[in-house]
């Protein structure tokens, strides 16, 4: 905001050289010959690097998932004879300058022999192409969560409302693109590593891996980010690739990514179809749910989420927070010749949740049900805990029915019903949309392995009560913009009951503590975890001392407004710093056999799955002339637990909806047939704008959990799990008035239109 | 060509300060600005003017720095993000901002802030709607631009912006 805050781009090295890399134009082609000699030959080039160059050097970006018959890939950190999607790294230039190296590419001669392209989930299945062939039939993994018989509720259901619903490729799309810069020291043996990424603890891990390196030497240091939304949350070849030619150069190697690579490289998301069907009862109760969810995966997995970050993970919790006894699933991930899919905020829940809801409302119209009675006589209830769903999550907690009824409230549902009516006659459709759902949040080792995904996890934090009494807390979390250190300070400072100002918080080092990153809606809890935990280790410390020097048991100590005092009487105690300072200098003031040191690490992981929970319902409007649909109102209510900081909740519930706004009515990264991207810009690829995200209603309910020190829950992904499924819900209550539908995403102008045209009533309205 | 080659001076008055420096025809403003003076405040997020994240003002007008090239600025008035705070205190629409949480990962705030400092300047007391018209050429990921408008219209801000700060 004063334009001092250092992002990736923003650091300057003396002796920096600079990086452009060339990227595949074909989505699939066999490498003939490259001809890089005019390109070194180039003004101010340093280095030009092939496949070949590489291969030696590092074997490629290894991602497995340890299930029985998952396919692991291996992505080239530059592609050696075959190319596998459009945007695939192929030659990387160093020089002097950006210029310099980004002139010197286009001297880069390459031969390329096409071959056929697997451009679709259709072309994926039928298997007569194979897109990689380290997968057979293209199929990384075939998951089943359940297979329950659920033929006789489909066959004594009074209705069965079903779909095919194909979800839009999209991007994360940080304003920030991705960076990396690499040193290495030969003096001193230690490469160090500056990366905007989410995760920088596990990416020394795997750069240690990668590039077999002694990871002791490795620091990961994590300037200011400029967003990252899951996109950030991976090893990108990249990021060893400038490693490599760090080492390899001795100076200081620098790649900023510009917008166009990140649209073609960077990992895409929520690229599935889903192919549902729910059986309800006469009375509007739901007896099975069914579906075939399949996963425009990509040419590689992402390390380390995997082509299972989508279907297979949305699977898990796809019955959702209601009362589904059957369900039978299954769930494909496909190898296509497209950039790999990866992680973005909502990962594989958002599509499902789309298909689910929108099955719901049509069930509700065909029984004469409102979308909030349909709701309430399915969902979990307080008397129904601890309720198991059928893929094993037991719920123990959550405010499902307070959810939906404050929805009910904050909508205004018999009004608009109202308004719908008259603006009809008006020939306006107006829709309303609604979702409620409860978020795997703060994911652990057991969620992580709840959800299929099985990846141990844990983070650590330090606590450390300085001489004068002020805190000191290192975090291997790092934020992106969510306002992590905020939230950490305040933990601590509620811990040893000091103003906020007392506390410092150190991160965006590995020389910190440990920890698996800032994804998942991991934060607030992981960080609340390990920070509560170390900070109850050194509390211990200061209340042995303290109940030595005031005579007292140590169990009657408190710490609250800056002091140290017996419980109840305030006046019988002393500044925090004074004891910190006998801690440190007064060896007399000891108790026997006292350990004076104020400092902690402790790690924490859940011991179950954190559970948040909440809903959306949005209000849009479709223009029949233009037929684009404007969002008007935007509704959450949000059960996170314990809210440390109401205002970082609540960006995090308007950036997500903002975001669920593009994913439903704008964004689309489209192939053509031979698997071209063709959205290659933000003029083409359409986020959303100031004028498209209306203004959000907010309710907050309070369940603290029992899980996480300090009652906290995560909630990050929340506003993109369900929200997309609300503004759907809406654009299709809107169409039904018409009877039309859209199952295929973004809801655009042309897709609106489609419907229009295919719709059963269009004499409903009178401007038709 | 190479940056050494050809380059012309270039003479602006930046930040209300006279400074001058080299820079090649094809360079950008926002590269100029960038590399050559330091000035990082500004950002570049597409390099196409489409993004806004590195809006400046141009003798009062917010332009994208990443569309003109740094030669054409010669002569004129240039207004980054930096030359909004002075002795170390925020200008009050920045402070704004932070009150308002109008800001998340930061990345297009600099833009934000001199679009919304050029709308205040023209408007005094901006509607929500005419805040969310002005802004809607910069993209924001984060926010959702809710909290963007409210450290707009905010009266501070407004105030502020019209006595001096400005």
């Amino acid at each position: 905001m004063s334009g001092r805050a250092a992002y990736i781009a923003d650091l300057a090295f003396p002796d920096v050289l600079h990086v452009s890399i060339l990227r595949s134009p074909f989505a699939h082609a066999r490498i003939t010959a490259i001809d890089v000699s005019a390109a070194r030959a180039h003004g101010g080039v340093v280095q030009v690097w092939t496949g070949a160059d590489v291969l030696p050097r590092c074997g490629g970006v290894m991602a497995r998932m340890e299930l029985p018959g998952f396919v692991p890939t291996v992505q080239p950190i530059l592609a050696h004879d075959i190319v596998r999607f459009v945007g695939e790294a192929v030659a990387v230039v160093v020089a002097t300058s950006q210029a310099a190296a980004e002139d010197a590419l286009e001297l880069i001669d390459v031969d390329y022999d096409e071959l056929p392209v697997v451009a679709d989930i259709a072309s994926a299945v039928a298997a007569e192409v194979i897109a990689n062939e380290a997968v057979p039939a293209n199929l990384v993994y075939r998951g089943h969560r359940c297979q329950d018989d659920v033929d006789n509720d489909f066959a004594r259901a009074a209705c069965v409302a079903q779909g095919r619903f194909s979800n839009n490729r999209v991007s994360a799309t940080p304003m920030e693109p991705r960076g990396c810069i690499a040193s290495h020291e030969w003096t001193s043996g230690q490469l160090t590593v500056w990366s905007a990424t989410q995760m920088p603890s596990f990416l020394k891990t795997m750069l240690a891996i990668h590039l077999a390196f002694p990871e002791q030497r490795i620091e990961v240091i994590t300037p200011q980010v400029g967003g990252g939304f899951g996109q950030k949350a991976h090893v990108h070849p990249e990021e060893i690739l400038v490693c490599l030619l760090a080492i390899e150069l001795g100076r200081p190697i620098r790649w900023i990514e510009d917008r166009r690579e990140n649209l073609l490289s960077a990992t895409h998301a929520k690229h599935q179809i889903n192919e549902m069907a729910i059986a309800v009862d006469a009375d509007g109760r739901f007896l099975a749910m069914r579906n075939r969810s399949s996963t425009d995966g990509g040419a590689y997995n992402s390390l380390p989420w995997t082509h299972l970050v989508e279907s297979h993970v949305g699977a898990s919790t796809l019955t959702g927070p209601y009362r589904i006894a059957n369900f039978n699933d299954e769930s494909l991930s496909l190898v296509t010749n497209k950039c790999p899919i990866g992680a973005y905020r909502g990962v594989g829940w958002s599509a499902g949740h789309i298909a689910r809801e929108t099955l719901i409302d049509r069930a509700g119209r065909e029984l004469g049900l409102s979308p909030f009675e349909i709701r309430r006589r399915n969902l979990v209830d307080q008397s129904d805990y601890p309720f198991t769903t059928p893929t094993g999550l037991v719920i123990r907690e959550g405010t499902f029915v307070q959810t939906l009824d404050r929805l009910e409230q904050m909508v205004d549902y018999r009004s608009f019903r109202e308004r719908q009516t008259a603006a009809l006659a008006k020939g306006k459709l107006l829709g309303l949309g609604l979702c409620v759902f409860n978020e795997v949040s703060g994911v652990g080792t057991r969620a992580l392995s709840f959800l299929h995904t099985p990846v141990t996890t844990h983070d650590t934090a330090t606590v450390r009560v300085e001489p004068t009494g002020k805190i000191t807390v290192t975090t291997p979390l790092v934020a992106a913009g969510q306002g992590h250190l905020t939230t950490f300070a305040q933990v601590a400072a509620d811990a040893f009951g000091v103003p906020l100002d007392d506390v410092t918080v150190l991160a965006g080092t590995t020389r910190n503590a440990h920890g698996f990153g800032t994804v998942a809606s991991r934060g607030a809890v992981f960080g609340a975890g390990t920070i509560g935990r170390a900070a109850e280790a050194v509390k211990v410390k200061i209340r042995q001392l303290a109940a030595h020097l005031l005579q007292t048991g140590a169990e009657r100590i408190t710490l609250s407004e800056g002091r140290v005092h017996v419980t109840g009487s305030p006046e019988q105690g002393m500044p925090l710093a004074d004891l910190a300072g006998a801690a440190y200098f007064a060896d007399a003031t000891h108790p026997p056999e006292f350990d004076p040191a104020l400092e902690a690490t402790a790690a924490f992981d859940p011991a179950d799955v954190v559970l948040a929970n909440g809903g959306h319902a949005a209000i849009v409007e479709i223009d029949l002339e233009t037929c684009l649909v404007r969002v008007d109102q935007m509704f959450a209510v949000e059960d996170c637990g314990k809210m440390i900081n109401p205002m970082i909740v609540e960006g995090q519930i308007r950036g997500g909806i903002a975001q669920a706004i593009g994913m439903t009515l704008l964004e689309e990264l489209v192939h053509d047939g031979e698997g071209q991207l063709v959205t290659t810009t933000l003029m083409d690829y359409l986020l959303p704008t100031s004028v498209d995200v209306p203004d959000v209603q907010i309710a907050h309910l309070e369940t603290p959990s029992d899980l996480v020190p300090g009652g906290v829950k995560g909630m990050g992904e929340s506003a993109m799990i369900s929200a997309p499924a609300a503004i759907i819900g809406a654009v299709n209550d809107a169409l039904a008035l018409v009877g039309a539908s859209v199952e295929s995403f973004p809801a655009s102008p042309q897709r609106i239109f489609d419907a229009l045209q295919r719709a059963s009533k269009v004499d409903a309205v009178p401007a038709l | 060509m190479t940056d050494q080659e050809g380059q012309l001076p270039v003479r602006v008055t930046l930040n209300g300060q006279p400074a001058s420096f080299l820079a090649a025809p094809r360079t950008s403003l926002s590269d100029a600005l960038r590399d050559k003076l330091r000035l990082t405040g500004l950002k570049q997020g597409c390099e196409i003017g489409v993004c806004g994240s590195c809006t400046i003002l141009v003798d009062d007008k917010p332009i994208r720095a990443c569309l003109m090239l740094a030669v054409q600025a010669d002569g004129k008035r240039i207004e980054t993000i930096e030359g909004l705070a002075t002795n170390g205190e925020l200008h009050p629409l920045q402070a704004s901002f932070q009150r308002h949480h109008g800001l998340q990962c930061g990345f297009c705030t600099s833009g934000m802030v001199l679009t919304a400092l050029a709308l205040l300047r023209d408007n005094p007391a901006p509607s929500r709607d005419e805040a969310r018209e002005a802004i809607s050429g910069n993209l924001c990921r984060c926010t959702g631009y809710e909290t963007i408008i409210d450290a707009i219209v905010d009266p501070d801000a407004m105030r502020a912006t019209q006595v001096g700060h400005g």
